[in-house]
């Protein structure tokens, strides 16, 4: 069973010529009606995240200048990142459509989560908008599991690094963040020796890959770096920051994915929700259409135990190399941290 | 060691206070004999759109070293994937290994007085490097 939000194509936060586009929502839709889920497909209302939801990832000055920039008509907030008049409410709906979906799945204590929202949020940081992002929705979710005593789990496979996860959730030891990403790209972060805050050492895992990497040795990262440390953490639940711009189709990266790739991770995403009704896949990047509606019905294909994809998986790119250098700086970072904590806990 | 500056990174992204930071820098740099790094963090949409900030800006940084007298074979360009600040936090590391670090107070498309959109400030508050900011109070800086 899938349980999903009212998919609205979030028509108002929009910028002529801007990628990240009403259209992603329509083929991100049309992903989902591909599937023919029928009475098996389960959609919840949606509802705006309150501000006490937000104020668990982002500071009250953010919210406020945010929405008082939105209701003076908005504009550019970076090179990158717009908002409009309609930009704030539409981005707390975004917001609150995972608290929303995780609800239902708590409820019923079944089923697999899809939160089809836009704008996306990964690079939304505690007080700055980035990357196309305004509020850091996976991260709203994830929080509030938290705070109700569940360790989380957030997989984020988008092409870029999810800074904002990273920054909102550094030092928290009951929030495990990992993300294969292509490096160097936007927006910079996401090396190997980032792996949490003194508080929450080896609660951070970077996966960097070098353009061109194929679906073999994203999963390989994923399963032989991250593996491990997930494993040791046992997650109560699992959000996966389901970005499709690593697909080779997207224009916004150099990533060489298929669909039948995003079919391979999601199986695997979904192995390591300990129960049923314990996972929830986001959607945040991804900007060709027909990638975007291909890779969405693979992905929600596989989490559901029927993995179907109109393209193979790849293999037989670069960065398999990287692999053994990232687990080496993980083991020497950490090593070499924790012999300072030590230090400094003992004078 | 110097306690001058030998390599001086300029935050440039085309705006009108990164080209005034840019001719603070040229004036500095000629005094010092330095070398000066045009740093241009790559956005998403520079990398969406294929922009290439050499030969979008070259023009104006030419005639900019010109009038600053300013030895072009001083000049280099840094293009790197990023936010403006983590890009030119990471100046003072390789390959740039810059000594100090000079922005506008205003990139492009920052709004003045909000806190969305400083990198200035975040930047002077995490540098490892001086930083210089040179104010938007001129369109562009003239040597006095
Ligand atoms: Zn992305």
């Amino acid at each position: 069973m899938l349980i999903t939000n009212e998919v609205p194509d979030g028509a108002g936060h929009e910028d002529p010529g801007h990628p990240e586009r009403p259209d992603r929502l329509i083929a991100v839709r049309e992903g989902l009606e591909d599937l023919a889920l029928g009475d098996e497909l389960v959609t919840v209302g949606l509802r705006s995240a309150t501000r006490l939801e937000l104020l668990r990832v982002h500071q009250g000055a953010y919210l406020d200048e945010l929405g008082a920039f939105c209701y003076e008509g908005g504009g550019d907030i970076d090179e990158d990142t717009y908002a409009t008049y309609d930009s704030w409410p539409l981005a707390q709906l975004a917001a609150g459509a995972g608290l929303a979906v995780v609800d239902e799945l708590a409820r019923r204590g079944d089923g697999v989560g899809f939160v089809a929202v836009r704008p996306p949020g990964h690079h939304a940081l505690p007080d700055r908008a980035m990357g196309f992002c305004l509020l850091n929705n996976v991260a709203v979710t994830a929080a509030a599991l938290r705070s109700a005593g569940e360790r989380v789990l957030v997989l984020d496979w988008d092409v870029h690094h999810g800074n904002g996860t990273q920054s909102i959730f550094w030092n928290d030891p009951d929030v495990l963040y990992v993300s294969c990403h292509q490096w160097p790209l936007f927006p910079g972060s996401g090396v190997p020796s980032e792996i949490g805050g003194l508080a929450a050492l080896d609660r951070i895992v970077n996966l960097p890959l070098p353009a061109g990497a194929t679906g073999d040795v994203v999963a390989r990262a994923f399963e032989e770096v991250a593996g491990p440390v997930i494993d040791e953490f046992a997650p109560t639940w699992v959000l996966v920051s389901a970005g499709f711009d690593g697909h080779r189709d997207d224009p916004m990266a150099d990533f060489a994915l298929s669909s039948g790739d995003f079919a391979h991770l999601a199986t695997w995403a979904a192995g390591l929700a300990p129960a049923p009704g314990r996972l929830a896949v986001f959607l945040e990047g991804g900007y060709d259409l027909a990638a975007l509606r291909h890779s969405v019905r693979a992905t929600l294909s596989a989490v559901l135990g029927d993995p179907s994809a109109n393209e193979a998986p790849t293999n037989g790119g670069p960065g398999s190399d990287q692999i053994g250098r990232t687990l080496r700086e993980r083991a020497s970072t950490l090593t070499l941290v924790t012999a300072q904590r030590d230090a400094e806990e003992a004078s | 060691m110097s306690i001058y500056p030998r390599t001086i990174a300029v935050g440039f992204d085309g705006s009108p206070d990164a080209v005034s930071a840019c001719a603070w820098a040229m004036a500095t740099g000629r005094r010092l004999e330095a070398h000066l790094v045009l740093v241009h963090a790559r956005g998403l949409l520079d990398r969406f759109d294929r922009r290439d900030p050499r030969a979008l800006f070259g023009d104006v940084v030419s005639e900019l070293a010109t009038r600053h007298a300013f030895n072009e074979a001083r000049l280099s360009w840094h293009v790197a994937d990023g936010d403006a600040c983590s890009v030119l936090l990471r100046c003072a590391e390789a390959p740039v290994f810059a000594d100090l670090v000079v922005v506008g107070s205003r990139g492009r498309d920052e709004h003045a007085g909000m806190l969305i959109g400083s990198t200035s400030l975040q930047l002077a508050e995490r540098s490892a490097i001086p930083v210089v900011i040179v104010p938007s109070t001129t369109s562009e800086y003239h040597e006095p």
